[in-house]
C-alpha cells in the first residue's frame, strides 16, 4: 500500500527543537534542523544516526527545508551539513536565508568564544553551509527533481517564516514550522489553500495554549516604559539586529506622540543600517495591506527615536535605549548594562530568548550579582522585565487552519499521546480525519490512497457513454473496459483494439465449448432442423442463422450435432461461444 | 501602522492607567459558566453548539509569581484537561475537594457527572447522571453541598429542589414547597444551611435537618422583573450571622440582606440600567472574597451610580468590532487570592482577566 513516513527525530520527550524526516513517493526530506538550546552537550544536535547508520546524509536526503530563522529551526543547520556531512539542496525562503547565518554567528561566537566549547561548527562552516542555500519565493512551486516538488506559503510568525508544502505526484505534505493565525500589526495571518494534503504537520503545543493578545503584551511594554520614563529611570532594550526591534521602535514612536512624551529614544548605530536592510527585505515579503502601511513613513525617519552615541548612556534623566547584542553577551549593550545596573529606577526589558552562558540568561534566571571581568561583581538593582512577542498560533488557530487546507490526516509532533487524547478525540470528530501523535524517534506510517491520473481516448469514451447508465460522475466511479498503456510518464486508457493497433498484435479469440447430450430418434441434420425451430420460437429478439454446413448460429455462438455410429440415438450437442456474450442467450 | 484614533485603541492606551494587569484571550466558544476547581484552575464549558467542550484551563504563570512577576514570560493559559458533552451546558459546579464537576444543560433531564481527570490523562469523563423531575430550557440550577459526601442541591423551580447524593442518586433531602416560581440561584451557606433565590426576588431559606423551609417574599413585587442573587459568607462558612445576600433585579433595583433578617433588606439601592426585558440570562451579581463589602455586576450595562470601576473590554475588542452588536458579558469571577483579579468571559468568546487601579489607593 502506498504510504507516508513521518519521524520527528529527537530522544525522550524533549519539545525543544525541531528535525523532521519525511518519506513521501521514495524521496525524502528533511523538515527543519534545529538546536537544542536546553543542552550544552551532544544532546542538543539532532540524532541523525538513524539514518546515519546506513548511509550518508546526502545520499539518503533529497532535500532539506528550513521555515524560519530560529534557533530551535535552524541551529543545528551548518553541524549537519558541514560535520557530519551534506551537499544537497537546502530550501528557505529569502528572508531567512539573509538573516539565518547573522544568527547562526551570533550564537556561534557565544558558544565559542564565551563558553570554550570545542564540538561546534566554525564560522566557515556557516558560510559553506549557506552555499548550499537555495532561495525561494512564497507561492513558487521548486522542482528539485523531476518527482519532488515543493512551495512555500506565508506563516506570519516572524519575517520569512514559511509553511511549506511538499508533492510526489499525488501525495503531499504540508508542515506549519511556526506560525499564526491572528494577525498583528506587522505580520498577517498564515495563510494556505485548500490544498488537501495527506499529512498536515503541526506543533501539539499549540493545541493546549490559548495566547494573550499581542495588543495586551504590546500594553504591558509601553506600560512598563512608562512607568520607568515616569519616575526618571533609563530603559535599556537589548534587540538583535534584525527582528522585533523594528517593531518595538514604531510601538514606541507612536505612543511618544501621542502622548506627548518627551524623554528621549535612542536606537543605537550599528542597528541603523541592518535596519535599513531588513526593511527592504520586510517591505517585498509582507502582503499588501502591511506594505501599505509601510510605504507611507520611511522607517528610519523616526520624529521621537536617534542615533546613539555611547556618551549619552551617562547623561542624567530619563531615555529609552534599544542596543545590540540581543543576549547581553558582548559589546554595547553589555556596557550601557553595565553602568545602569545598580540604580533600581532603571529597567531592562529583554524581548526575546537568551542562551545559556550569556548574562542575559543569567538574569533571567533571577541572578541578583553577576561576575564580570577582572573579578569584578556587578549587583543587578534595576527592574527585569522578560517579554514574549513572538506570535504563535493556539488552540482555536490549529483549529482554523485544518480548515482552512483540509488534509486527509493531522499530524502533531512533541506532545506526550496520553496526555493529548482529548486534542487527537476532538480533531478526528470535528474532521472525521485521524490524528497522529509521534513520540519523538518514533516513525509514523500514514496509509495514502493517491488517485492516479490517466488520459482517456475519446473513442472509448464514446464507447462507453453508449453503453447507457448513468453518466460520470466525481462521486460515483463507474467501471469500465479499457486498456491501460504506460509509456514514457504517460497513463493513457484506449479500447483494447486501439491498444492492439498500436501494438502491432492482432487479436486472438477465445471460444468455449460444451457438449450436451440428449437422445433423439431423428438424424443429426433432423435433430439440428428442430434445434434451430425451438430457439426460433423462444428467442425473437435474436438473429438465428441455419447454416447450411450443417451448424446453427445464434449471434456468436455456433450449435452443432454429432452422434457416434454405435450409438445414433444419443445426440451430441456442441455449443461453442465466445468469450463477451449476452447472457440471456445462454439461459 | 499609526495607532489610530480609533476608540479601541484609546481604551487600550488608558488601561495603562487603568489597569495593572489585563490580559485579553480568545477561546473558541464562548462559555456562560467559569468555575474554579483549583487555585490556578477554571473550567469553562460551551453553551453555542449541539455538541460542547468542556474545558480545565491552567491559569497563566505570571499571575502566580509573585514578586518575579517580571521576570516570568508566561502569558497564556493552559487547556489541561478536555471532554465533550452531548448538550449546551448552563451551568457548571466543581465539587469541593475532589475532581468531580456536576454540569446542567438546556435540553437534557438530566445532570450529568464528570470526572475532569489526574496527571495521567488530558480527558473529561463522565461518570454518571442524576435524573430529574423535568427539562429546563434555562437549564437546571445546581450548587455544591458542603458535606463531606460529595452532594448537589439542585431544582428549576422551587417545588423540585432537592438534595442529591452524587455516588448513589439517593435524595437526602426535598424542598416541601408547593411553589412552581423558577429558581434563580441556589447555594449552601454552610454544611445545612442553604438559600435559594427565586426569580420573582423571593428568597427562601431551608435546613437540611428541618424539613420546613422559610420563605421571604418581597415586600414591592413587580411582575416581569427577573431577580439575580449573590451570597456573601465570612470565611469560617459556619455562622449564617456572617452571611449576607445580595439581589439584583434586571431593572437595577439592589437589595443588600443579613441573613439572620432576610424579611427586611439593611440595604437598598437603585442602579441605572438599561432595561431590556429579553435579555436577562446574564444577570451575574457576586461579592468579592476579598476586598471588603465591594460587590460587581455584569450583564447590563450601568451608567449611575458610578461604580469603583467599569470593565469595558469587552466591547473594546477587535472582534466585537467587525460584528454588529456588541457583546456581552455572559459570567464573571473573582480570583479567589488575589484581591482586585477578576476573570469575564463574553458571548463572542472572548476571556479577559484583568486587575485595575484603584486610583485612591494604589497611588
Amino acid at each position: 500500500m502506498p504510504d507516508i513516513k513521518v519521524t520527528p527525530l529527537g530522544a525522550g520527550q524533549d519539545v525543544g527543537r525541531s528535525c523532521i524526516l519525511v518519506s513521501i513517493g521514495g524521496k525524502n526530506i528533511m523538515l527543519d534542523c534545529g538546536m537544542h538550546m536546553g543542552y550544552n552537550d551532544d544532546r542538543r544536535f539532532p540524532d541523525f544516526s538513524y539514518v546515519t547508520q546506513n548511509g550518508r546524509l546526502t545520499e539518503f536526503l533529497d532535500c532539506v527545508i528550513i521555515s524560519h530563522f530560529h534557533l530551535d529551526h535552524c541551529g543545528a543547520l551548518p553541524y549537519m551539513s558541514e560535520m557530519v556531512g551534506y551537499d544537497g539542496p537546502i530550501y528557505m525562503t529569502h528572508p531567512t536565508k539573509a538573516i539565518c547565518p547573522i544568527l547562526l554567528e551570533d550564537f556561534r561566537k557565544i558558544t565559542v568564544d564565551k563558553k570554550g566549547e570545542t564540538n561546534f561548527f566554525t564560522s566557515q562552516m556557516i558560510k559553506d553551509c549557506m552555499k548550499k542555500v537555495v532561495p525561494l519565493n512564497l507561492h513558487q512551486t521548486v522542482q528539485v527533481d523531476e518527482e519532488l516538488e515543493i512551495k512555500a506559503y506565508y506563516a506570519g510568525h516572524v519575517l520569512g517564516a514559511a509553511m511549506f508544502q511538499i508533492k510526489v505526484g499525488s501525495e503531499s505534505v504540508v508542515y506549519t514550522g511556526d506560525y499564526n493565525m491572528t494577525p498583528d500589526r506587522h505580520l498577517g495571518a498564515a495563510w494556505i489553500d485548500k490544498c488537501r494534503p495527506d499529512i498536515l504537520i503541526s506543533e501539539s503545543t499549540y493545541a493546549t495554549t490559548i495566547r494573550d493578545s499581542k495588543r495586551c503584551r504590546e500594553r504591558d511594554f509601553l506600560k512598563k516604559v512608562h512607568e520607568t520614563v515616569e519616575r526618571g529611570g533609563k530603559v535599556l532594550i537589548p534587540v538583535f539586529a534584525l527582528g522585533r526591534a523594528q517593531e518595538l521602535c514604531i510601538l514606541l514612536e507612536t505612543f511618544w506622540e501621542r502622548m506627548n512624551l518627551k524623554a528621549p529614544i535612542y536606537f543605537s548605530t550599528g542597528l541603523t543600517e541592518k535596519a535599513n536592510h531588513y526593511y527592504k527585505l520586510f517591505i517585498t515579503w509582507t502582503n499588501q495591506k502591511i506594505r501599505k502601511t509601510f510605504v507611507q513613513r520611511n522607517m528610519f525617519e523616526f520624529k521621537h527615536i536617534k542615533a546613539f552615541d555611547r556618551s549619552y548612556a551617562d547623561n542624567p534623566g530619563p531615555m529609552v535605549v534599544f542596543a545590540t547584542p540581543g543576549m547581553l553577551h558582548a559589546g554595547q549593550s553589555l556596557q550601557i548594562f553595565k553602568k545602569w545596573a545598580g540604580n533600581e529606577k532603571n529597567m531592562l526589558i529583554m524581548p526575546g530568548y537568551c542562551v545559556q552562558g550569556t548574562v542575559g540568561h543569567k538574569i533571567l534566571n533571577g541572578q541578583k550579582k553577576l561576575e564580570m571581568e577582572g573579578r569584578a561583581t556587578l549587583d543587578v538593582k534595576l527592574q527585569v522585565e522578560y517579554m514574549s512577542f513572538s506570535a504563535h498560533a493556539d488552540a482555536k488557530g490549529i483549529m482554523q487552519l485544518i480548515r482552512m487546507a483540509e488534509p486527509r490526516n493531522m499530524l502533531l509532533v512533541h506532545g506526550e499521546a496520553k496526555k493529548m487524547e482529548f486534542l487527537k478525540d476532538k480533531i478526528e470528530q470535528e474532521f472525521s480525519i485521524s490524528c497522529y501523535m509521534p513520540a519523538n524517534g518514533e516513525t509514523t506510517t500514514v496509509v495514502t490512497n493517491p488517485s492516479v491520473p490517466v488520459d482517456i481516448s475519446l473513442n472509448l469514451l464514446k464507447r462507453e457513454m453508449a453503453l447507457g447508465g448513468p453518466l460520470p460522475d466525481a462521486k460515483r466511479p463507474r467501471t469500465m473496459h479499457g486498456t491501460l498503456i504506460m509509456k514514457d510518464n504517460s497513463l493513457r486508457l484506449v479500447s483494447p483494439e486501439q491498444a492492439l493497433k498500436e501494438l502491432g498484435l492482432s487479436e486472438h479469440q477465445l471460444r468455449f465449448t460444451c457438449r450436451v447430450q440428449l437422445h433423439d430418434p431423428h438424424s443429426d441434420t433432423d435433430t439440428l432442423g428442430r434445434i434451430y425451430t425451438h430457439l426460433k420460437s423462444v428467442l425473437k429478439s435474436y438473429s438465428i442463422q441455419h447454416v447450411p454446413d450443417g451448424t446453427v448460429i445464434v449471434e456468436s455462438i455456433v450449435i452443432k450435432v454429432t452422434s457416434s455410429a454405435e450409438e445414433p440415438n444419443l445426440k451430441v450437442i456442441l455449443l461453442s461461444w465466445s468469450y463477451q456474450v449476452n447472457k440471456h442467450v445462454m439461459n | 501602522m499609526d495607532i489610530s484614533s480609533d476608540e479601541s485603541d484609546d481604551w487600550f492606551i488608558e488601561s495603562l492607567n487603568t489597569y495593572k494587569d489585563l490580559h485579553v484571550f480568545q477561546l473558541e466558544h464562548p462559555t456562560k459558566v467559569i468555575e474554579w476547581t483549583g487555585d490556578k484552575n477554571i473550567c469553562v464549558a460551551g453553551y453555542t453548539g449541539s455538541r460542547s467542550e468542556i474545558l480545565e484551563l491552567l491559569l497563566p504563570l505570571k499571575l502566580y509569581a509573585g514578586e518575579n512577576q517580571g521576570l516570568c514570560a508566561e502569558r497564556d493559559f493552559k487547556v489541561q484537561h478536555g471532554g465533550f458533552s452531548e448538550e449546551p451546558i448552563e451551568s457548571l459546579i466543581h465539587i469541593s475537594g475532589t475532581r468531580c464537576v456536576v454540569t446542567s444543560g438546556s435540553s437534557s433531564s438530566t445532570l450529568q457527572i464528570w470526572d475532569i481527570g489526574g496527571d495521567d490523562s488530558d480527558v473529561i469523563k463522565r461518570t454518571g447522571v442524576i435524573n430529574l423531575k423535568s427539562t429546563s430550557v434555562k437549564g437546571c440550577k445546581i450548587a455544591p453541598g458542603l458535606t463531606d459526601e460529595p452532594a448537589v442541591l439542585h431544582g428549576s423551580c422551587i417545588s423540585e429542589v432537592q438534595l442529591t447524593e452524587i455516588a448513589t442518586g439517593r435524595v437526602l433531602y426535598t424542598v416541601a414547597k408547593e411553589s412552581s416560581d423558577s429558581v434563580s440561584g441556589l447555594q449552601f451557606v454552610n454544611a445545612c444551611v442553604f438559600l435559594i433565590c427565586a426569580s420573582d426576588g423571593t428568597l427562601f431559606m431551608g435546613d437540611t435537618r428541618d424539613p420546613s423551609t422559610c420563605h421571604y417574599p418581597l415586600e414591592d413585587s413587580k411582575s416581569g422583573l427577573h431577580w439575580a442573587f449573590g451570597l456573601r459568607s465570612d470565611s469560617s462558612q459556619s455562622e449564617p450571622s456572617g452571611c449576607t445576600v445580595a439581589r439584583l433585579s434586571s431593572s437595577g433595583h439592589m437589595l443588600l440582606s443579613d441573613l439572620r433578617n432576610l424579611q427586611s433588606p439593611f440595604c437598598q439601592t437603585q442602579l441605572n440600567v438599561q432595561h431590556d426585558a429579553s435579555k436577562n440570562d446574564f444577570l451575574n451579581v457576586s461579592w468579592a472574597p476579598v476586598l471588603d463589602r465591594c460587590l460587581s455586576v455584569s450583564g447590563k450595562k450601568c451608567s449611575s451610580p458610578q461604580p469603583v470601576f467599569s470593565h469595558r473590554g469587552h466591547e473594546m475588542s477587535d472582534e466585537a468590532k467587525y460584528s454588529g452588536s456588541p457583546p456581552v458579558v455572559t459570567t464573571h469571577s473573582w480570583h479567589q487570592s488575589r484581591p482586585k483579579t477578576i476573570l469575564s468571559v463574553a458571548t463572542d468568546g472572548s476571556l479577559h482577566v484583568w486587575d485595575w487601579v484603584d486610583k485612591i489607593t494604589d497611588r
